[in-house]
């Protein structure tokens, strides 16, 4: 909004300017090229995230600037507000080159562009170092400016996912405290009636029980969902944001690809620390380069594959191995299967998890 | 008479237990405790009961190292392992703290009852360790410590190990005690 504002501005100052100083023919293509470019940019988002699209808008304006034949161009705020877009978009270092860029260009542009080709014409030496320095300092201070609501803006979602997070740990724990002690309590006292009433009151206590069991195991499935790690992505997503997370900058390569069907919250948290705990295996210890997440399945079931490129199992066991453990544990928890051997070849590991989700039995 | 001791840190769960417990003929209410060392060593040299319900998850302490000392220290009782996460990953560090029985919270009062009078008649109410958490859990250990724990899983009493390993108790007592903190189940817990 703001850049649209700027870019309409330095049309209407060039216009004023060309007033001022008198229309000459290449100044007509400024009132078509101005107004019509920044219209275009405003209409299509996609457009003003294209870095060729950026480039050219540079260049059109520099030819123009170069055709008009004189350094102090109308057509310099225009060029100025070109590049204000790569500023607020490009990391800090690349911006501040591209602004040093920048002015070694207009440089170039005062060289050959002046009213006699080859000569730098000095007529007023502060304006060629206002025309020269205002570039970087433009996008120098965009870019600075863009730069630092990025990292806030980082800053604050980071903040915001960790508060969510430790409330919802709290409910859960609350929850788990003493809803669900209380819950085994209210089982034990009713059920332990059973045999001491009349018999025809037993289908009543029967009762009692079955529903103090459900609502256990409801609250069960509801800790799963406060605590599970997914906050509402689908698998693969949640997969693919751990694997970014434990592989900043260009180390080893992680892709996940597949879709997983709808899951039940507790079967989708324990599939998605398995896959963590997989991964996490893969770099830590087995020193993959390239690990392959596979996600597929249907209503009928799941199938989780991790596989990557490393070093295999160890012949003896580490000490300390508990992942494995804790992963067929929690395979075992959602009544699923976990194979894990050597990769094709030999090489790397294979890890596969399968999860039945037609029978409610792994659930329990 | 069975006399049965509470310890576990939910009042709500230790007033119902006790409840039922005093409304159960055969059985009798020894005492409780929220597992705090101040209340739970007196209750045990005291009251003297003939079976112990113990939380596995208390919040201070762990419930197998618990049941490890009770076992030593003072001999008498039977100790179930009372937990919400009695699954088949328990089963080896139990049987290793010497628990005479692993119970999952959720049961009903029948089937607590059926599992104190066993405990008390001399059965070990523990399930068998699966061989894939016996592997897994000797993935984590040091060679001695396994030989160690195999020996105390297959029934030898801690003397016979020592002996046999060539080791003095003390040494074996804290070797019991390091894998028992290694085993221990994960259990989701707030930050702090």
């Amino acid at each position: 909004m703001l850049y649209l504002a700027g870019r309409t501005a330095a049309t209407a100052l060039s216009a004023v300017l060309i007033a001022w100083g008198g229309l000459r023919w290449p100044d007509a293509a400024l009132f078509l090229y101005g107004p019509l470019s920044t219209a275009l940019l405003a209409a299509s988002p996609s457009l003003r995230r294209v870095p060729v699209v950026w480039a050219l808008d540079s260049l059109i304006v520099l030819a123009l600037i170069l055709a008009f034949g004189d350094w102090r161009s109308p057509f310099y705020l225009l060029w100025l507000a070109t590049l204000a877009l790569p500023a607020v978009s490009m990391r800090l270092s690349a911006a501040l080159w591209l602004g040093l860029g920048a002015s070694v260009t207009y440089l170039l542009v005062a060289l050959i562009g002046g009213p006699v080709p080859g000569r730098l014409q000095l007529l007023s030496a502060e304006t060629l170092a206002i025309h020269l320095s205002l570039p970087f300092l433009l996008v120098a201070s965009l870019a600075y400016a863009a730069d630092a609501l990025r990292r806030l803006a980082v800053e604050r979602a980071r903040r915001e996912r960790l508060a969510i997070e430790a409330e919802r740990r709290r409910i859960a724990w609350e929850l788990h405290d003493s809803a669900k002690q209380r819950l085994h309590a209210a089982h034990l006292l009713v059920s332990s009636l059973r045999g001491r009433v009349p018999a025809a009151q037993e289908p009543v206590l029967e009762r009692a029980t079955v529903e103090l069991v459900s609502a256990a195991s409801d609250l069960d499935t509801s800790l799963a969902e406060l605590r599970s790690p997914l906050e509402g992505r689908p698998l693969e997503e949640a997969l693919r944001a751990r694997a970014a997370e434990l592989t900043p900058g260009d180390g080893p390569w992680i892709s996940v690809h597949g879709h997983a069907p709808a899951l039940p919250p507790l079967v989708a948290a324990h599939v998605y620390r398995v896959g963590c705990e997989a991964i996490t295996n893969a770099l830590r210890h087995a020193d993959a380069q390239e690990i392959d997440v596979s996600i597929a399945g249907d209503a009928r079931a799941l199938r989780l594959r991790v596989r990557d490129d490393g070093r295999g199992l160890p012949a003896e066991r580490r000490p300390g191995a508990s992942g494995l453990l804790a992963m067929r544990s929690r395979a075992e928890t959602i009544g699923g299967t976990l194979a894990i051997g050597p990769g094709p070849g030999g090489r790397g590991t294979d890890l596969q998890l399968h999860v039945p989700l037609d029978h409610p039995g792994g659930l329990q | 008479m069975i006399r049965v001791a509470i310890v576990d840190d939910h009042p709500a769960l230790r007033a119902g237990l006790r409840t039922i417990l005093e409304a159960e003929p055969g059985m009798a209410f020894a005492g409780e405790s929220s597992g705090e060392p101040e209340s739970l060593w007196p209750l045990l040299h005291r009251a003297c009961p003939d079976v112990v319900l113990l939380d596995y998850h208390l919040p201070r302490g762990d419930g197998l190292q618990l049941c490890y000392r009770i076992k030593r220290e003072v001999p008498s009782p039977r100790v179930i392992l009372f937990s919400a996460y009695a699954g088949a990953a328990l089963a080896l560090p139990a049987a290793l703290a010497g628990a005479d029985g692993l119970l999952p919270k959720g049961v009903d009062a029948r089937e607590l009852f059926e599992a104190v009078r066993l405990a008390h008649a001399g059965e070990r109410l523990i399930p068998p360790v699966s061989r894939t958490v016996l592997a897994e859990a000797c993935a984590d250990m040091e060679p001695p410590d396994q030989a160690l724990v195999g020996m105390l899983l297959d029934g030898a009493s801690e003397a016979e190990a020592a002996r046999t390993l060539d080791l003095d108790a003390p040494a074996v007592r804290r070797t019991v005690q390091r894998v028992l903190g290694q085993l221990r189940v994960e259990v989701p817990a707030p930050r702090a």
